[in-house]
């Protein structure tokens, strides 16, 4: 008997010590689940969507860009400047600096930090995130920006920002996060990477950092100096890392975390039936594609010569199998139509600038059949694959592991293909493979997505000129479409833009590189209570000072 | 004696070093011939190429990679297992971060399944062929069948979501810090009931499986027969006869049992977002943080090391012939 009460005793103990951690409340608080922990805190190395989260919620920067939904456009509103001011032929601009903007450490926010953030940014012995993207600024041959050239620092609050002759500024370019000079200032350039204060940062916004537990929680605190903190919104704000999908979707359901992004499609029902979570939508950020290689691999191999795909060089084969694929099928069957059926690159949510006269390449195997046959791709030898020249149409394409969606749209499309007399074999490939043979352009066919930045941005995917478009791994090229995305990185008027975009849809189109499957949507589970969320294009938790929970 | 057991000693540990060193050699050579590179997470439009280039160089990746080698060896004498790409730390200090988790969470795991396969063991053989010994021996086979991740999320969906009683990942409480003592302990010990019943499950089967036919196997020797002749008591027998005996073969288990569990405990670690070594090498290796790799995995080969050294070094005191097979 003695013994066997021994063996309830550790049950015991837990469950006597676990009720000595009493339960706080904090009506406040809102926790958000996150897969995997940031590595920094700094915004000049935060490479991951989750490290640009959340360094951007503690480092704001001169302006504030929101969504415009009617415009389907970024607008820009102001931030740590009250305003801002263009030279007419936008060779500089100057910013008006609140003088209300503390550091987290009480020291005022001015100019002189502006000044070193854009010097850092940009400082190759850094290696920042933006590090090569200052063309616009007066730079040395390194891309460093020549301080004395670049800037003139009228006041604490007025700093005048000069670019070079000939560039087109644009002011999401200009504005990034501004990191404190008096911190990091102490470091040796070569050493900011892997400082302290990395880690313990001294903010300019509405939060701080309260705690960071590895891998576990971060917490962070409001600043109730800063210029945005109101005490009816959150208090603290908690990233919980939850690396398993499955107990982020439980904790989600239970109450446990307030948010969570990227839901499957399957179980939007059962967290419907939670009855304490809404589920949102983040719109056209993502599409994903089969790319069908425009240039032979092995020609490319042997000194980089460019020379038509044997299979995939002409457009009129890569629209057929466009026709060819059943997207919709994908769309509605595995994603229950969360997303829609994507045309051209420009993403649906850019309604200035989505040509939607654009009519989709339906599904129609007959009209593919047909298509081919015209390009001379028959059964001559009836063996149920068709051939040109003597050559057979079959090909390997390769897919990403650990990707259900992709792993089902691939059945898909390979039993789409062999429909019309095509040989196909889906290859699974590992993440690093797979870039590895993005890089050397060695595949025949393969199967991803992109996830496009705002604003719209094409050259480096869809330059000719394969040195200006590192992600151009298809080898698209057009002369026409390469002088419209010139024209476009000068600055124009709207309606020249949209004439532009208009057109380049168009070329895209005509030529369909690769085919275009859906754009998906991400699913945000979101708890009831919490309100003015505000969830856009941009993220998921943006301006999430401005949320607060009902209770 | 003493001597040529320190001798036998050093030999020993030198030639476990050696081996440990052509194993992260061969690591180093094999994850750097490996596709993709640590750079890759730049592979965005977020990001411009001339970063690559950058990174690139700043890591030395550019350079041959018989000079990156070299330049391992020398570091790996000076002690510098180099900055981590990701978490921009020393390799030692990001190792430290989620072992010391590791050898709290392993250390009691590994107790736990010592503990109660000792005491399912015992009373098995002592109950031999009743209904309890059956169950417990058809059971275990039940139990050590069953993979981590399935008696993971099996006690997750009924202890944390539909009983409520424990909680489904974490090691501890978003108000942790507002608990007393003893309230901190046991909230600890509350978030790591279920990782540490999903984790010992199988250890415990294993060593049940193990140590009762040990000791099965000893009681059958003709000298217990002989002890029990001469009118012994069972419990003597048991304690000072048939246990060191039986014990033997599963002390060298044991030690690679420890040394595995503290190389970490990947699928239990994930399921229950525990912050340990087998999700940080994971992790490293996706992302080619290839110092990281080096760092985890002389971790866990200086730890499996030490763990069996640890287990020889009890069977020597169990049995004193040890020393002289460690000494040839």
């Amino acid at each position: 008997m003695i013994r066997k009460s021994l063996f309830l005793l550790p049950i015991l103990l837990i469950a006597l010590l676990s009720s000595c951690g009493t339960k706080t409340e904090h009506p406040n608080r809102v926790v958000i689940g996150i897969p995997s922990d940031v590595n920094t805190f700094n915004p000049l190395f935060a490479s991951s969507v989750d490290e640009g989260q959340v360094t951007e919620l503690l480092y704001l920067s001169l302006a504030d860009f929101r969504w415009n939904e009617n415009l389907g456009e970024l607008e820009a509103h102001p931030m740590l400047a009250n305003s801002w001011k263009w030279a007419e032929d936008s060779s500089s601009i100057t910013f008006y600096l609140r003088d209300d903007v503390m550091w987290s450490d009480s020291i005022p926010l001015t100019t002189e930090d502006v000044v070193f953030s854009l010097d850092v940014y940009s400082d190759p012995a850094v290696s920042s995130r933006l590090y090569g993207f200052f063309e616009d600024f007066y730079t040395d041959e390194e891309n460093h920006i020549d301080v004395k050239k670049s800037f003139i620092v009228q006041s604490d609050y007025e700093l005048q920002i000069n670019f070079k002759p000939g560039s087109t500024p644009k002011l999401i370019d200009v504005v990034h996060p501004v990191i404190p000079k008096h911190i990091f200032d102490k470091y040796d350039r070569k050493d900011i990477e892997t400082a302290d204060a990395n880690f313990n940062p001294v903010t300019n916004s509405p939060f701080v950092l309260k705690k960071w537990d590895r891998n576990q929680t971060i917490t962070l605190g409001v600043n109730e100096n800063s210029f945005l903190y109101n005490p009816e919104n959150i208090n603290e704000l908690i990233f919980k890392i939850i690396p398993d999908y499955t107990s982020r979707l439980t904790q989600l359901k239970k109450g446990e975390i307030d948010l969570m992004e990227l839901i499957a499609t399957e179980d939007i029902e059962e967290v419907k039936n939670s009855g304490i979570v809404e589920l949102m939508t983040i719109e056209g950020r993502e599409y994903d594609y089969v790319a069908w290689n425009n240039i032979d691999p092995n020609v490319y191999k042997d000194g980089g010569g460019i020379t038509p795909h044997k299979l995939f060089g002409k457009k009129e084969v890569r629209i057929a199998l466009t026709h060819a694929i059943n997207r919709k099928e994908i769309l509605e069957e595995y994603l229950y139509n969360y997303g829609e059926l994507a045309a051209t690159p420009i993403s649906p949510i850019f309604k200035t600038y989505i040509n939607s006269d654009i009519e989709q390449y339906n599904y129609d195997p007959e009209k593919a059949r047909k298509i081919l046959a015209k390009e001379g791709w028959r059964d001559s030898n009836n063996n149920g694959v068709i051939d040109k020249n003597g050559i057979e149409f079959e090909f390997t394409l390769n897919i990403p592991g650990g990707n259900p969606l992709r792993s089902y749209a691939s059945t898909i499309v390979k039993n789409n293909l062999n429909a019309v007399g095509i040989s196909i074999k889906v290859e699974t490939l590992e993440m690093g493979t797979l870039i590895d043979k993005l890089n050397s352009k060695s595949m025949d066919a393969w199967m991803a997505a992109w996830y496009i930045p705002i604003p719209i941005e094409l050259k480096v995917f869809w330059y000719s000129d394969l040195q200006y478009s590192p992600l151009n791994f298809a080898s698209y090229q057009n002369k026409k479409a390469d002088k419209i995305m010139d024209e476009l990185t000068k600055n124009s008027t709207m309606d020249k833009k949209k004439e532009l975009y208009f057109k380049f849809q168009e070329i895209l189109h005509e030529d369909e590189p690769i085919t275009f499957m859906y754009w998906k949507s991400n699913i945000v589970g979101v708890n009831e209570t919490l309100r003015n969320t505000g969830i856009g294009p941009f993220g998921a938790i943006t301006h999430c000072w401005e949320w607060s929970v009902e209770n | 004696m003493n001597k040529e057991f320190l001798k036998a000693l050093l030999k020993r540990i030198i030639s476990s070093l050696i081996t440990l060193f052509l194993l992260i050699s061969l690591l180093f050579i094999l994850i750097r011939l490996s596709p993709g590179d640590p750079t890759q997470k730049f592979l965005s439009a977020e990001f411009s190429p001339e970063l690559i280039k950058k990174v690139t160089a700043d890591f030395k990746l550019d350079q041959p990679l018989y000079e990156q080698y070299i330049n391992f060896v020398v570091n790996i004498f000076k002690g510098d297992l180099g900055i981590s790409y990701n978490y921009r730390m020393p390799v030692l200090s990001v190792v430290w971060q989620f072992l010391s988790f590791t050898l709290l969470f392993a250390s009691l795991s590994f107790l736990i399944q010592i503990i109660i396969s000792f005491y399912l063991s015992i009373k098995s053989i002592r109950k031999k062929g009743t209904a309890f010994d059956k169950v417990v021996s058809k059971l275990s086979l039940i139990v050590y069948a069953t993979p981590a991740f399935v008696l993971g999320v099996f006690l997750i969906y009924l202890f944390s979501v539909q009983l409520n009683l424990f909680p489904s990942s974490g090691s501890k409480s978003l108000d942790f810090d507002s608990f007393s003592i003893a309230g901190k302990i046991g909230d600890y010990f509350w978030h790591l009931t279920l990782p540490i019943i999903t984790l010992s499950s199988a250890g415990i089967a294993m060593f049940y499986k193990y140590l009762r036919d040990n000791l099965d196997e000893t009681y059958q020797q003709p000298f217990i027969l002989n002890l029990r002749a001469s009118g012994y008591d069972e419990k003597v027998i048991l304690k000072k006869h048939v246990l060191p005996n039986a014990i033997r073969p599963l002390i060298s288990v044991a030690g690679i049992e420890l040394g595995i569990l503290l190389g970490g405990a990947l699928i239990t670690e994930i399921i229950f977002g525990l912050p340990g070594m087998g999700r940080l090498m994971l992790n490293s290796i996706f992302e080619r943080d290839y110092p990281l790799v080096i760092g985890c995995a002389l971790t866990a080969g200086l730890i499996i090391i030490i763990s069996n050294f640890i287990a020889d070094l009890i069977k020597m005191k169990l049995d004193k012939r040890m020393i002289k097979g460690l000494m040839n």
